[in-house]
């Protein structure tokens, strides 16, 4: 698969404050990229050097394997942290001095303004946008010049439920055109539903980077509740059991690898014992952050 | 390059604080023009003999070719109300945070800054010719005889005018670009010239003749005061190379200076 965005080593440091730590990371053509970490671990930093804005301290990138230059930024749609467009100018005034800037044909601004549904409001200043619409308009911006990348930082921040529904669906169908879109956030939940990989950033250190297929791969935890006096023991020797621990009235089953629920089930069900709650616990991409970053944290820790 | 100029006219023009500054501008400069007869005759009645010296009716103010550098000198008085604007321009575009949009969206730092200096151009171009128009206005009005080509004697001062307005518009740029904020910026600006009087009426005891190359001082020197010469005193009443050359380096290092400012910050 083409690479589209290649980093080495990139580095930032603020004074003595070292923002983002010689990362490396590769995107390749297709992806939906999220890129994770709490406030403050560099994500905005990094965004900000691939777009020329941030002078990198050491390190390099590479855009479709050529060095960056503001030509090649034209073909990139990107918002980094919130919107921002002149307040005096109405939506189809920005987005037509946006046009002149990416070198972007004129024709292509109703078709984007109708993407994000800002059309009847387009010619209203921009002050007198919502902090929904200001999103809005700038995923249309992003979207101005056809871009075979796109870059949304934290895109639904501040928005309420119904407006992070609407990014969502628009990131989604921008998605299924077969963009690449690399996505900064710290709404797991988010990156969860829309991403096929991601990395995680703590404190300007990449920890963790791959497709979030991966997750929830590894061993299985299975929950159980059956009415049997020795359902605890019974559980105990069942031959894929690794741990069993009892939450309330169900038990919580850790699976050693190559066993699942349906092995389980089997094995009850010869004992004599019908289970009325059975379920494979799904780990969430939220479960696994906090477990990286705990790990991040414990390693940092001893290494001091 | 005439691309870069119409992005930067397309942040002005619905841009209503701009109309507001310029029509200001050109409208005091006409008003200026055309009140100076009656300025002098205010003079006349406030100053006690003021008319038994001079006869103010036989002051050549608005003659050819008198009146080219009497309103080119008058009407440099008046480029701070543009250096005002452009300083607004460029501050807000920090304060929208809006030139690190520009380029995200694929602008370069240096297209973006000579986005900025062409409009600086245009607005100079646009003074020296509004300027020149006046005084050939007034001028048909006033002038008894047009005598050519004594008449268009001191007509160089229009182009001096021209760079005496980009000049300072550049300084007036790069203040913006090191300060980023628009009340510091006009306030400095306001008080540059104290400062650098200052300093002037300082160092010329220590390192005689340095003067005229102070920057401001440069600037001032490209057109300098006509009225002098109906106080019976000689003026300098052409352009010289020198004072052309030491403000066509100021210009070049007030741009050169902001270049290197916005090249190596963060935006």
């Amino acid at each position: 698969m083409e690479t589209v965005l290649s980093i080495q080593g990139l580095t930032k440091n603020f004074g003595k404050l070292c923002a983002v730590n010689s990362i490396n990371l590769e995107v390749k053509r297709g992806q939906v990229f999220g890129m994770l970490g709490p406030n403050g671990s560099g994500k905005t930093t990094t965004l900000g050097m691939l777009m020329g804005v941030v002078n990198p301290t050491a390190g390099s990138f590479s855009w479709f394997g050529q060095p960056p230059t503001h030509q090649l930024r034209k073909k990139i749609g990107a918002v980094l942290e919130h919107p921002i467009f002149y307040p005096y100018l109405s939506g189809q005034k920005n987005l037509e001095l946006m046009a002149m800037i990416k070198e972007a044909p004129v024709s292509n601004i109703p078709k984007v303004l109708e993407l994000v549904e800002l059309a009847d409001r387009k010619n209203d200043k921009y002050k007198t946008y919502s902090l929904g619409m200001k999103q809005r308009l700038a995923i249309a911006s992003a979207l101005l010049n056809d871009p075979i990348v796109l870059i949304l930082d934290e895109p639904t921040n501040g928005l309420d439920p119904m407006g992070i529904a609407e990014i969502r669906e628009i990131i989604k169908r921008i998605a299924s055109d077969g963009k690449t879109i690399i996505l900064a956030s710290h709404l797991l939940d988010e990156v969860q539903k829309v991403c096929s990989h991601f990395a995680i950033l703590r404190k300007g250190t990449l920890v963790h980077s791959g497709p979030v297929d991966d997750v929830g791969k590894g061993e299985e935890k299975v929950e159980v509740i059956a009415f049997h006096d020795d359902i605890a023991l019974l559980l105990e020797r069942f031959d894929g059991t690794i741990s069993v621990k009892k939450e309330d009235q169900q038990f919580v089953v850790k699976m050693k690898e190559g066993f699942h629920s349906q092995d389980l089930n089997r094995y009850l069900f010869e004992k004599g014992i019908v289970a009325t709650h059975l379920l494979t616990q799904k780990k969430s991409l939220e479960k696994q952050f906090l477990e990286i970053l705990a790990e991040a944290e414990h390693a940092a820790l001893i290494k001091n | 390059m005439l691309h870069l100029l119409k992005i930067d006219l397309k942040k002005l023009i619905d841009y209503r604080t701009f109309w507001i500054i310029c029509g200001l501008y050109f409208f005091t400069l006409i008003l200026g023009a055309a009140s100076g007869m009656e300025f002098l005759k205010w003079l006349g009645r406030t100053i006690e003999g003021f008319g038994q010296n001079i006869n103010i009716n036989r002051i050549p103010l608005y003659h050819f070719p008198d009146i080219w550098q009497n309103l080119a000198w008058s009407a440099g008085l008046l480029k701070l109300g543009i250096a005002i604007m452009v300083v607004i321009s460029i501050t807000n575009e920090f304060t929208y945070r809006t030139i690190r949009q520009n380029v995200i969206d694929g602008l370069s730092r240096e297209q973006f800054l000579i986005s900025k200096m062409l409009t600086n151009l245009l607005l100079s171009a646009v003074s020296m010719v509004l300027v020149f128009l006046i005084a050939v206005v007034t001028g048909l009005i006033y002038s008894p005889v047009f005598d050519y080509p004594y008449g268009f004697t001191g007509i160089a001062f229009y182009p001096a005018y021209f760079l005496e307005v980009f000049a300072f518009l550049s300084f007036a740029l790069m203040l913006g670009v090191l300060l980023q904020r628009s009340g510091l910026t006009i306030v400095l600006l306001l008080n540059s010239y104290l400062i650098e009087l200052i300093i002037k009426e300082n160092i010329d005891n220590y390192i005689p003749g340095v003067v005229p190359f102070f920057p401001l001082e440069s600037i001032m020197n490209l057109v300098p005061l006509p009225f002098a010469r109906y106080a019976f005193q000689e003026i300098r009443d052409y352009v010289t190379f020198g004072s052309i050359a030491i403000a066509l380096v100021w210009t070049f290092l007030f741009n050169y200076f902001a270049y290197l400012k916005l090249k190596k910050s963060d935006i």
